[in-house]
């Protein structure tokens, strides 16, 4: 680990500015600063050297940047320093967004809940071993060759894989992404911007070095939430090696939206571990709207949302994982 | 009132978790030596690479820094020795490579020390570690024993050819080949055992401390056996007498085998803090122990079994390749050897046994004795084959188990394979297994299982462990280059409280507790009154250490043997106190009485007398009461018993579970029930996890993917069931106090067990074997390859 300056900004102007510096006797180094919120994955990415910041500015004197609030409307904002365990146990979350509260439940294990925010655990770098191995410079780090694809890629991507195979590593995105949750970032100048999640996150074809659109001196400072429509269900659902303590080896989350007639008006149905992006099943989607869901729509989506999947040598199982797991949530958010 | 019950079969807690659980276990990295400075070893990044060069002066030059230190300056140091020698087939000795202190010339795993940086604190040696410049020339590597053997297939050592360090073999050739070929069924298996990362809680450390006015060299290091690290380390690495090297192994967070053997940093800080006249201290990072503790298992073979026409086994064939890694660590060629084809045999009388065993380089971290050591690999091989026996023969898994058992009126019981059982009813532990298992109910549950759309399965293990290493002159016939006996040493105090000083190490196992009961129970001293002090080569006149659960059959041996002495000499100062015969005296409960009186004195009286000699046989006997005894085992002893374990699997997702498990070991006399059933629930936990869990995985390069906690997947209570322990007893029949060993037993029986349980749940599949790590993808490929195959 490099040696770094440390600061502790009071607000969220001055930390988004604070990322833009490079403390004196350190220019050294080439990049700036970096922001810590819970420091989870912050203190991997500084150990292993896939980050060598001059400064590391701490999140977490700000007050206020982990309230979880409601509007009139009835839609709900999260705090991006809110950590894991306050998301999950929210009332406002497990009232409204039940889905969310599992996932976020169910993700690494309580230590780190108490600690990781749902800022960090959206901008968390994926855990690809080759990624996180000093000994191999892979695409995504400047270098010149993906190992997983030939490789032992028996937890990598089995959709969107051809050119870097990562997972995306957040379990809470898969419940935001199906969500539709937006996110709000912070400039140095005190501008804001809000977009679709979805739309956040950023695929190997579109820049293979990062998961994310955020912009230099840029902070993420909220999550967004739509007041659920009436007549929606949702759940979540994890398989791991592990119950906990681990990523999952998939992940599943399904929104549906049923009108009074038991019809269903929307459905959302996103995957993860399962894409380098939360991945979007729109066949599955389409499966399930219009019609009265139930095991014979559950099991349709299911074999939908799996299709087009290009597995690769090792990770074939992944398949029968997901495609149970679809049918499972489907099932499990309408019970 | 009587005194509460403390002795020999008392479920007494532990005396040492007081400490542990308040914080103030006292560990190598928690001792801190006034000037001391610390360092920091350089790593190699490659997997095999010619070292062409280390540019140290940056590195030198960097704030703190006291020393840099490569191979070159290492000079009139010895490389690191191997502690057991195997002869090949043709009579010839082993390739035995160097093995240097810091890599010389190549490196030749992730991980090879290159070089130390020595500075003020422990972020200075790190910062000036990043600036050694290496000039390395990256050599092709192999990471696998199905690789190193092919032919052009990159040579880890020159004097390696083909990177065979030894092919070797036992048991009688002609007769297995005979029987096979007038056998009516033969059975063929490949399998492999994966290789594992042992883990143990506490990193490895060490800190080297010289004394300019003595001369004097302290190493304080995690260690399971001090004495032996002074050995190795002083002979041959670093020439230092043994009166003045002193070895300390303090409060030690587990071992499981990766403690035993000296490592490269024990001799690099000795060494230097003799160099520097400073204290130097190491303690490894976590990745680091991923890269430099020794590894285990790591196996691939075939097993073929010929049968008579009733079940009846008539001969055993096994070929195995076995990973040694890129150099020899301390025991590494004995463990697939001696400690796992001996074992073939197992628990039947199969009449004859042939066994080739070649060990092979390659370019990973070394292999050596992980919990169980060969045996959880023979265990393993056996009981998986005995299954698919049964499988293909159409017989019953448990018949044909029965069928072939040493009956137990026929010990001792030599094997074809050079070992000789000297005890065991494994029929006793069978069935009390399948009582405590409800083996009889188990189609009940299956078929609710299945109901909720589970794949339920079933499995068992009939194994059995050699422990108690072992007879001096035996090992040595087979290779050993050192003794495996023990050594007590017991001082009874003039007041009568007794302290312990014992040549096995505890890092886990509970010897405080379990020897301090032992030598309550038999001296009559009440339990708190027993000290147990181990892990110190100046407080403790030898020993061999602690592996192969071994220190109760050879230390606590060694114990009655030293307290043997006592009442020896105790009863002739109570003879002279009691104006008695000493013939008279007898001893019991702490008292000896003269036979048929009430006139007795109490151990402490004597205690008192041998230290305040005024009335006492001055012309006879020597003051004092302070006993040392050396025991060399006469035989190995042999554990035994059944595992069963049951399973349900996720027949969509390929997930299993472990729902039951019941273990009923045979581990001889019983001194402290909880203490073995903890240990038989901790090695059952580490069994579930190489057999579902945990794999080292290494690229084809040599680089290790799974160096971390997030890779590598160990157990988590999660996974594991409650785990049910009983124990059926079959007394040793060499040793004083009857007892086996109990460290092992849960690593070694647990692995088939689930294997045999979650191959039984995908019977419908035609699944006839599966190797481990059972991972949800492996199961999901059976369940996807093969079509269902029952109807119903
Ligand atoms: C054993 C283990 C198991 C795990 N299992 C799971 C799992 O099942 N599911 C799962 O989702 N995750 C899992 N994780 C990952 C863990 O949840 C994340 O590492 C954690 O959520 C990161 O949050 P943090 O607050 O500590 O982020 P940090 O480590 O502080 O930050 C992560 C990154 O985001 C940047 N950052 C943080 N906050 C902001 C912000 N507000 N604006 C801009 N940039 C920011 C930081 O600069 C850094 O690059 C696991 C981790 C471990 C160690
Ligand atoms: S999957 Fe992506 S991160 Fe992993 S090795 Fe390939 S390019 Fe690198």
């Amino acid at each position: 680990m490099n040696r770094f300056a440390y600061a502790s900004p009071a607000t969220v102007t001055e930390a988004a500015a604070a990322t833009g510096l490079v403390a004196e006797a350190m220019v050294t180094f080439d990049e700036s600063a970096v922001l810590k919120a819970g420091g989870i994955d912050l203190l991997d990415l500084l150990k292993l050297e896939l980050l060598t910041p001059s400064v590391v500015v701490n999140l977490r004197a700000i007050k206020g940047l982990d309230a979880i609030t409601q509007d009139a409307a009835g839609n709900v904002a999260i705090g991006a320093m809110a950590t894991l365990s306050q998301v999950a146990e929210h009332p406002l979350v497990r009232g409204s967004y039940p889905a969310l509260a599992t996932a976020i439940a169910g993700a690494a294990g309580p230590q780190l809940r108490n600690v990781a925010t749902l800022g960090g655990n959206l901008l968390q770098r994926p855990h690809c071993w080759y990624l996180r191995s000093p000994a191999h410079h892979c695409l995504r780090k400047g270098g010149g060759h993906c190992f997983a694809i030939h490789g032992e890629n028996q937890y990598h991507a089995i959709f969107d894989n051809h050119a870097c195979a990562i997972v995306h590593p957040s379990t809470a995105a898969t419940a935001l992404v199906a969500l539709n949750a937006e996110v709000e970032l912070h400039d140095a100048e005190g501008a804001t911007r809000r977009l679709p999640l979805e739309d956040f996150f950023v695929g190997p074809d579109d820049d293979i070095q990062r998961e994310n659109a955020l912009r230099p001196r840029e902070v993420l400072t909220a999550i967004h939430l739509r007041k659920p429509a009436s007549g929606t269900r949702m759940a979540h659902l994890r398989q791991g090696e592990k119950a906990g303590f681990d990523w999952p080896l998939a992940d599943v989350a399904v929104v549906l939206a049923i009108g009074p007639d038991g019809v269903c008006r929307e459905a959302s149905v996103v995957l993860g571990a399962a894409a380098p992006v939360p991945h979007r099943a729109r066949a599955a989607e389409q499966a399930l709207q219009g019609r009265h869901p139930g095991e014979a729509a559950a099991g349709d989506a299911a074999r939908a949302a799996l299709r087009g999947a290009t597995p690769l040598s090792l990770n074939a199982y992944k398949l029968a994982l997901f495609e149970t797991l679809v049918r499972r949530a489907i099932l499990a958010a309408l019970a | 009132m009587n005194a509460p019950f403390e002795g020999i079969g008392a479920s007494m807690k532990r005396k040492e978790d007081l400490r542990f659980i308040s914080g103030h276990g006292h560990y190598v990295d928690d001792i801190n030596r006034p000037g001391q400075l610390y360092a920091y070893i350089k790593r190699s990044d490659r997997a095999h690479a010619e070292l062409r060069g280390i540019d140290t002066a940056a590195a030198k030059a960097s704030a703190g820094v006291v020393a840099v230190y490569t191979s070159a300056d290492l000079t009139g140091i010895g490389g690191l020795p191997c502690g057991w020698q195997i002869h090949n087939k043709d009579g010839s000795p082993m390739a035995e490579p160097a093995h240097p202190v810091l890599a010389s010339g190549k490196v030749r795993h992730v991980g090879d020390p290159v070089a130390v940086v020595i500075a003020e604190t422990k972020q200075q040696a790190k910062d000036a570690a990043e600036k050694l410049v290496v000039d390395y020339k990256d050599l092709p590597a192999v990471a696998t024993v199905t690789d190193a053997v092919k032919p052009g297939a990159a040579q880890v050592h020159e004097g390696a050819a083909g990177n065979v360090c030894y092919d070797w073999e036992i048991g009688d050739k002609g007769a297995v080949d005979a029987a096979f070929a007038k056998a009516a069924k033969t059975v063929k298996l490949d399998l492999t055992n994966n290789r594992l990362i042992p883990n143990a809680m506490e990193p490895r450390a060490a800190i080297g401390e010289y004394d300019p006015t003595t001369g004097e060299h302290t190493l304080y290091t995690t260690s399971q056996n001090p004495h032996v690290i002074r050995l190795l380390m002083g002979a041959f690495v670093l020439q230092i007498p043994e009166h003045k090297l002193r070895v300390v192994a303090p409060d030690v967070g587990g071992g499981f085998g990766s403690k035993i053997y000296h490592y490269a940093e024990e001799a690099i800080v000795t060494w230097a803090s003799g160099k520097l006249a400073q204290p130097v201290k190491w303690a490894a990072e976590r990745n680091e122990s991923f890269m430099s503790d020794a590894h285990g298992r790591d196996h691939v073979s075939t097993a073929e079994l010929a049968l008579a026409a009733d079940g009846t086994f008539l001969a055993l064939r096994v070929k195995t390749l076995c990973n040694m890694g890129a150099y020899l660590s301390t025991f590494a060629p004995a463990v697939p050897t001696y400690l796992y084809a001996t074992l073939l045999a197992g628990v039947y009388k199969t009449p004859a046994i042939y066994a080739e065993v070649k060990a092979v380089f390659t370019n990973t971290v070394p292999v050596d004795a992980y919990r169980g050591a060969g045996r959880p690999e023979a265990s393993f091989l056996l009981e998986r084959l005995v299954d698919v026996a049964a499988r293909d023969t159409g017989m019953d898994r448990v018949e044909i188990r029965r069928k072939n058992f040493i009956p137990k009126d026929a010990f001792p019981y030599q094997t074809p394979v050079a070992l000789q059982y000297d005890s065991g009813d494994y029929v006793s532990t069978l069935d009390a297994a399948m009582k405590h298992a409800d083996w009889a109910g188990f189609p009940a549950r299956r078929a609710a299982a299945k109901a909720k759309g589970k794949l339920r399965g079933i499995g068992m293990s009939t194994y059995l462990e050699a422990c108690g290493i072992a007879p001096s002159k035996v090992v040595g016939s087979l290779g050993a280059r050192a003794g495996l006996y023990e050594v007590a040493n017991i001082r009874v105090h003039p007041t009568g409280s007794v302290t312990v000083f014992t040549g096995t190490h505890s890092h886990g196992q509970g010897h405080e507790t379990t020897m301090a009961q032992l030598v309550s129970d038999q001296l009559g001293v009440p339990f708190s009154q027993v000290e147990v002090v181990h892990g110190d080569t100046s407080k403790i006149p030898f020993g061999m250490g602690t592996y192969g659960s071994r220190s109760l059959a050879v230390g606590g041996s060694a114990m009655v043997k030293a307290m043997d002495k006592i009442i020896t000499k105790g009863r002739k100062i109570a003879a002279h106190l009691l104006e008695a015969a000493v013939e008279d005296v007898e001893f019991k409960d702490g008292k000896f009485t003269v036979a048929g009186t009430d006139r007795s004195k109490t151990l402490s009286e004597i205690a008192l007398t041998a230290y305040v000699p005024h009335n006492y046989p001055i012309e006879e006997l020597e003051p004092g009461l302070d006993e040392t005894a050396f025991y060399d085992p006469k035989n190995f002893t042999y554990p035994g018993g059944c595992h069963v374990c049951e399973v349900e699997i996720d027949a969509e997702t390929g997930v299993v579970s472990v729902v039951n498990f019941t273990a009923v070991d045979d581990v001889g006399r019983v001194v402290n029930p909880m203490i073995v059933e903890g240990q038989v629930q901790g090695g059952v936990a580490q069994g579930i996890g190489q057999a579902l869990l945990e794999n080292a995985v290494y690229d084809q390069d040599g680089q290790l993917l799974s160096g971390s906690f997030m890779d590598y997947t160990m157990p988590r209570a999660d996974n594991l069931p409650n785990i049910k322990v009983g124990t059926e007893t079959t007394l040793c029949t060499h040793n004083p106090l009857g007892v086996k060993g109990c460290g092992e037993v849960g690593a070694i029986g647990s692995p088939p067990a689930v294997i045999n349980a979650v191959v039984d749940a995908l019977s419908d599949y035609g699944v006839r074997h599966l190797d481990m790590p059972a991972s949800p993808q492996k199961i999901w490929s059976i369940i996807q390859g093969a079509p269902r195959m029952a109807a119903e």
